[in-house]
C-alpha cells in the first residue's frame, strides 16, 4: 500500500515532528530534518531506498521515479 | 529486443561517473551516460518513443509500453532553478516520439547562474550489462544514438 510506504518511511525519517520540509526532486526526497541523525537508514533501504546521503540535518533519500507519489503521500500525513 | 535511446541534447558523451552529484555518479536509480551540453539555447528532445509520465522543468521520464524507462535530467540540482529558463512543450502524460522536443533549454544560463548543465540520462532499474554500444567520449547531435539498451 502505497500510503502504508508513506508512513514506514515518515517514521524512518524521525516521524512528522522531525520534518522541515520535503521536496521531490524525480528520483530522490530531500528532507529537512529537525535532527538528521535520527534517521533509520537501514529501515528506509528495506523500504526500497536506493541509497540515503546525509548531510547534517539535510537527508536525501534516493527512492527511483516514484519520489513525487511518494513525497505527496507524506505529505498527506503531515 | 533491443531499444536504441537517443540523446536529448547536443554535446559531449561522457560516464556518468563524471557527474557531479552522487546519485548518478553511482548509478544508484540506474546505469546510464551523461551529455556535457553544447552551451546555447536549444531543444531538448525524447530518447525514446513513449509516454512522459514524469514532468518537471529540469527533467523527465519517458516510458515506453514495455516497462523501459529513461530519466533526463537538465543539469545538476537545477530543481533549484524553480522552472526558470526551461520551456516545456509537452504535458504530463503525452505520447511522444523519439526525437520530439520536450522543453527549451539555455546551458549557458544554467551554468552562468551556478549549476552544472551535464545531462544524465539514465535507464532506470536497468542492470549496467543491460546497456551496450555506450557512445562514451563523442560529439553527438540531438537525436543520435547514445546506448542500446538490451529488454
Amino acid at each position: 500500500m502505497a500510503d502504508e510506504k508513506a508512513q514506514k518511511i515518515l517514521a524512518a525519517l524521525g516521524g512528522r515532528d522531525n520534518i522541515v520540509e520535503i521536496e521531490p526532486c524525480i528520483t530522490r526526497l530531500r528532507c529537512e530534518l529537525e535532527d538528521g541523525s535520527v534517521v533509520d537508514e537501514k529501515a528506509l533501504k528495506a523500504l526500497g531506498a536506493h541509497g540515503v546521503m546525509r548531510s547534517g540535518n539535510v537527508v536525501q533519500v534516493v527512492v527511483g521515479p516514484e519520489a513525487d507519489t511518494i513525497a505527496s503521500d507524506i505529505e498527506d500525513l503531515l | 529486443m533491443s531499444l536504441r535511446v537517443g540523446s536529448p541534447v547536443a554535446g559531449r558523451v561522457v560516464a556518468l561517473s563524471a557527474v557531479p552529484d552522487q546519485v548518478f555518479a553511482e548509478a544508484m536509480v540506474g546505469p546510464g551516460v551523461a551529455v556535457e551540453p553544447v552551451r546555447a539555447k536549444a531543444d531538448v528532445v525524447s530518447p525514446l518513443d513513449g509516454t512522459v509520465v514524469t514532468l518537471h522543468p529540469h527533467a523527465f521520464v519517458v516510458a515506453n509500453g514495455d516497462g523501459a524507462a529513461i530519466l533526463v535530467h537538465l543539469g545538476i540540482d537545477t530543481v533549484k532553478r524553480k522552472g526558470e529558463g526551461f520551456e516545456l512543450h509537452v504535458v504530463k502524460g503525452e505520447q511522444v516520439q523519439a526525437g520530439q522536443r520536450i522543453v527549451t533549454w539555455d546551458p549557458a544560463e544554467v551554468e552562468a547562474a551556478g549549476f552544472a548543465p551535464i545531462c544524465p540520462v539514465i535507464a532506470l532499474d536497468a542492470s549496467a550489462e543491460a546497456l551496450a554500444d555506450l557512445a562514451l567520449d563523442v560529439d553527438v547531435a540531438a537525436n543520435d544514438a547514445l546506448f542500446d539498451w538490451s529488454r
